[in-house]
């Protein structure tokens, strides 16, 4: 029976071709979209799901609160390990690590000269406790002894690889790995971990190494009560059944035993689950590592089923459309025997093999798919069936889940056919026109609502995007390079030789010596207090670091006062009108001359001059308080900020004076890379996620337009060849074309404007939340919700078009014979 | 093995009844050939499909090879006609999307039957119909009466008692319709099916047992042969 059902399906898809190919298509891009978002989602929510026990496990982490501001810190205090280990009941393992800061790695090898791998990140002191927290397979050496004496090292395989190309695992231990200064003997190796996760180390010094290297013991800070280090991570595996609360509350009452909490400082301690890791963004994990948004997945996820929907509407609308084509075929079926559910399973065994079509093509295209976003796509996510039991699984589900969502309705209305009506009329009588027409104009309504709102979200978002990317934001952002000295190596004195020598390049116009660019992802701030009589005004003052030259490169406006001198390092500074409307709001530029106490806890600065506000942040912030200081200090001098002259068109004298720039770093540091960037990348960083935000939305409105039309085009052919009499008739008797076209594109231009109604009030709220993460932001203009409605009319009427025209000039003779 | 007693059949309009059957009682023994006549209108069609199941009686009983037909449900109903009924259509009804093969088989499958079997038998049907040539055709392929000849094929493939037959040769030129004439006069006299046929020629109507004419839903006049 199925392969009856399988051959007259096959035939009725070739006899059908255009409405086979509109509904494999559209579902096929439905079941595309669901499946690369179901990669980049599964992917995300499967970190770290395989660790043994993982309910278990937790992260200690700090939280405080600094004058009413909320902080968060991934890490603890140095000596919070240690008391937790012997203080806190209710933990099987108490496993204490710390991140060290991109050493450079020397392997001794045949020459004299060791190989080198510079600023390797990954690099951590462990103890054995971590292995026992963290189950790995170990290749070589045992957990038991490997990390207990000072000094020694365990290796992940692939690491290993790297240092020791030729030698066995077995070899590799007793060999010499060196960090920087720190020489270490290899006593382990364990396989690099293959599943997803954020537990990327792949050097594991011992813990106990402080114990004998006064570098490492002064870093990991381990008497310091006051000094939360994100560095210093604390994991612990609970016993059974014991309550984090229990555990938060032994930890906290450890801390205020050891340390008195200054004025306005509170520190809390908390655990946080393992699986909380991969998401939360208020903690860092060990090294910058990516820190998933779920608001970002749920919504790719809500892209996805709305994608999927309009494929399945698509196959609903055409599909009933076509019905009255099947009756006679049902009306034969019943009355040769046929019940109702045979029908019924006949009709969603078609559904099924045009999903399952859609459902391979889907396969074809998802490894093509990941390759077109993989700038914001992680690379770990494949679309490779093989050794992916869940996504063959997903396939599964997907594929049967479409099938009942697509097929499940026409096939009730199919098989409902009254074999009477049928076969006694030759073709079906109207009477059940009406309600299932009804149904199919709520459908055509519903895609139209998803690809309005597509088009609408996409339009507010290019234009907030173009809006942040040339917003005047106070400076001048081309044409500058920032050029970052080695902060291991750096020193004023050779950044001073370097900027004289940059300086000397014609096609540099001014350079200067500074700490971050005017506008940067992360800022510094200190506490300060200016007083004028009773006011008190006491605030959080953003710093910035620059010499003379830094407002100049930066084109930053001088608004009264004069420019920073070398002199004025411990004694004056600059502040931004912001700052200065504070401290005298109706003359903020007489702040001049006035002086700022308590800056930095006890300093007393001049106010030099007032400089025009701009944004230290993206736009997501609002501008603050901020005061720029000549840098006389080494980590407020790492940076050369570099006006460039403009290029001649076509010109490449850029790239010779980065070349020149790059010989003279080589005689500086001749053993770092030359690390610059351009300050206007570094802009458009920070709207990197928006950026994303709006290319996968473009795609989502093309998509959707694409489906959307594809079923309109369906509907045309089939309202035109249910109405080919009428439009006959009406030619008959004098109907141009035109007024023909009219006639029968005025119900899908009133289906658009219905959705269009619908849509715009959930538009405009869901694009104002949007809007809200930005301080600084663009209107949303009438004019994107008439340009999106006017667009997706303009766009059906085209697309039907193409089937209203053929039908409008017809020769009537023909539509009226046939009757 | 069939009785009709007082069947109407009437559809409401505003405060009226249209009888479309008005108070029909009709006995049917196996074995007969029965033609219904009657101008358009009359009720011929609805008449064959009460009897065929395909549809409901607005009132009566209805009896069918010992079954109380009116009390029974959808699904018994459906069985019992599967069981013992062939319907045969003036537009001949075939299923465009499958071969003259495939289109006699469909009943087979409905009504369950092995692979192997329903191989058998349609290929035994063929070759009694000689049209074991066009077998891979399909229905656009084939001329009216070859047409007919297969939905006759169909209706016989699965043994019915009952043969019922809306105008058969209505869409046939004269030549076509006296083929499938005769081919039901031997199906009765042969293989002892009962059959029902209407017709509105009087020439048809003649190779049946009886003739029953209708007017406006009543039987005006009936006729042994």
């Amino acid at each position: 029976m199925f392969k009856n059902y399988l051959k007259i399906a096959l035939r009725g898809f070739g006899r059908h071709k255009l409405f086979t190919f509109i509904n494999v298509v559209g579902l096929s891009i439905g079941i595309s979209a669901a499946v690369v978002i179901y990669l980049i989602v599964h992917f995300d929510f499967t970190f770290d799901k395989f660790h043994k026990d993982g309910d278990r496990i937790y992260r200690v982490v700090t939280n405080y609160t600094y004058s009413g501001d909320a902080g968060f810190n991934s890490g603890v205090c140095g000596p919070m390990g240690g008391a937790v280990k012997t203080q806190v009941t209710g933990i099987d393992v108490v496993a204490p690590f710390f991140t060290l800061g991109q050493p450079d790695v020397f392997i001794p090898g045949n020459t004299d000269v060791p190989v080198r791998f510079k600023n390797q990140e990954n690099i951590v002191l462990a103890d054995g406790n971590y292995f026992k927290i963290f189950e790995y397979k170990w290749l070589a050496g045992s957990v038991q002894q490997a990390l207990d004496a000072p000094n020694q090292v365990v290796l992940t395989s692939d690491q290993a690889k790297k240092y020791f190309p030729t030698l066995s695992y077995d070899q590799m231990i007793g060999k010499i790995v060196t960090y920087d200064t720190l020489k270490t003997t290899v006593t382990g190796i364990v396989q690099t971990i293959k599943e997803n996760t954020d537990f990327n180390f792949h050097d594991f010094i011992s813990y106990s190494t402080n114990q004998a290297n006064k570098t490492i013991a002064d870093q990991l800070q381990l008497t310091k009560w006051g000094a939360t280090n994100s560095e210093s991570q604390l994991f612990v595996k609970l016993s059974p059944k014991t309550t984090t609360a229990h555990i938060e509350k032994q930890i906290n009452d450890i801390f205020s035993k050891n340390y008195k909490e200054r004025a306005g400082v509170s520190h809390s301690y908390h655990l946080q689950p393992l699986s909380d890791m991969h998401f939360n963004e208020n903690y860092y994990n060990f090294f910058d590592d990516r820190i998933a948004s779920k608001t970002t997945l749920y919504g790719l996820l809500a892209i996805a089923s709305f994608l999927l929907l309009l494929g399945c509407i698509n196959f609903v609308n055409l599909t009933t459309a076509q019905a009255t084509q099947r009756a006679k075929e049902i009306g034969i079926r019943k009355t040769m025997g046929s019940s109702r559910k045979q029908l019924i399973l006949q009709f969603l065994s078609e559904t099924f093999f045009i999903t399952l079509v859609a459902v391979i093509i889907s396969i074809v295209l998802a490894p093509l798919i990941l390759k077109l976003f993989a700038d914001f796509i992680s690379p770990g996510i494949s679309a490779n069936l093989l050794g992916q039991r869940d996504l063959i699984l997903f396939l599964v589900v997907l594929t049967v889940v479409v099938s009942l969502l697509s097929g499940f309705y026409p096939a009730i209305l199919l098989s409902g056919y009254n074999p009477i009506m049928v076969l006694k009329n030759q073709s079906v009588s109207n009477s059940s026109k009406s309600r299932n027409a009804y149904l199919r104009k709520f459908l055509t309504i519903t895609q139209f609502i998803i690809a309005q709102f597509f088009i609408m979200a996409t339009i507010l978002v290019s234009k907030q995007i173009y809006y942040v990317m040339h917003k005047d934001m106070g400076f001048k952002k081309d044409a500058i390079l920032i050029i970052s000295a080695p902060w291991k190596n750096l020193t004023i004195k050779k950044n001073k030789l370097l900027i004289d020598y940059i300086r000397s390049i014609p096609q540099v116009s001014l350079a200067g010596l500074g700490g971050p660019p005017p506008s940067e992802d992360g800022s510094n701030s200190t506490e300060s207090t200016y007083r004028d009589g009773k006011k008190e005004v006491k605030i959080e003052l953003d710093e910035k670091y620059g010499d003379e030259n830094y407002i100049n490169v930066y084109h930053i406006k001088l608004l009264a006062g004069r420019n920073l001198r070398a002199s004025d390092s411990t004694s004056g500074f600059l502040i931004n009108e912001t700052y200065a409307r504070l401290i005298n709001p109706q003359h903020p530029l007489e702040a001049v001359g006035k002086q700022i106490e308590k800056f930095n806890g006890d300093k007393t600065m001049q106010v030099i001059g007032v400089v025009g506000d701009f944004n230290q942040m993206s736009l997501h912030e609002s501008i603050t308080p901020l005061a720029i200081l000549e840098g006389n200090q080494t980590y407020n001098s790492a940076r050369l900020h570099v006006a460039l002259k403009p290029e001649t068109p076509g010109g490449n004298e850029w790239k010779t004076a980065i070349a020149q720039m790059g010989t003279y770093w080589k005689q500086i540091y001749p053993d770092d890379d030359f690390d610059y960037k351009f300050f206007d990348d570094n802009i458009a960083k920070f709207y990197v996620s928006e950026q994303h935000t709006a290319t996968l939305l473009a795609w989502a409105t093309g998509l959707s337009i694409f489906i959307s039309c594809l079923g309109l085009l369906g509907l045309a052919i089939y309202t035109t060849n249910q109405r080919t009499k009428e439009i006959g008739v009406r030619k008959v008797l004098g109907a141009s074309v035109a007024q023909i076209v009219t006639l029968l594109s005025t119900e899908m231009v009133s289906l658009i404007l219905i959705a269009f109604v619908v849509i715009t009030p959930i538009a405009w709220w869901a694009m104002n939340k949007w809007m809200q993460s930005f301080a600084d932001r663009t209107n949303i203009s009438w004019w994107i919700f008439v340009l999106s409605g006017a667009g997706m009319i303009i766009t059906a009427v085209f697309v039907s078009s193409f089937q209203t025209v053929k039908a409008a000039i017809a020769n009537p003779v023909k539509s009226l014979r046939s009757e | 093995m069939l009785s009709l007693q007082h069947i109407s059949k009437f559809y409401q309009a505003g405060g009226t009844r249209n009888f479309v059957i008005n108070d029909i009682s009709l006995e049917v023994e196996a074995g007969e050939f029965i033609s219904i006549m009657g101008p358009s209108g009359s009720g011929k069609s609805t008449l064959l499909n009460i009897i065929g199941m395909l549809d409901e009686p607005s009132s009566g009983y209805h009896y069918f090879a010992g079954e109380t037909v009116h009390q029974l449900k959808d699904k018994q109903r459906s069985a019992l006609y599967k069981k013992f009924i062939g319907f045969v259509f003036q537009a001949y009804h075939l299923i465009d999307e499958l071969t003259v093969y495939e289109n006699i088989e469909t009943p087979l499958i409905y009504q369950d039957f092995k692979s192997a079997e329903r191989k058998a038998m349609v290929a035994d049907m063929l070759d009694r119909f000689q049209i074991v040539g066009k077998k891979d055709l399909f229905p656009a392929q084939l001329s009216g009466g070859q047409q007919q000849l297969v939905g006759i094929a169909r209706a016989l493939i699965a043994g019915p008692k009952l043969l019922l037959a809306d105008e058969p040769t209505g869409n046939l030129n004269s030549k076509q319709g006296e083929e499938i004439m005769q081919l039901f006069k031997k199906l009765n006299k042969e293989d002892g099916v009962t059959i029902i046929q209407v017709t509105h020629s009087e020439k048809n109507a003649e190779y049946g047992s009886r003739i029953i004419n209708l007017l406006d839903g009543r039987i005006e006049s009936s006729k042994q042969l």
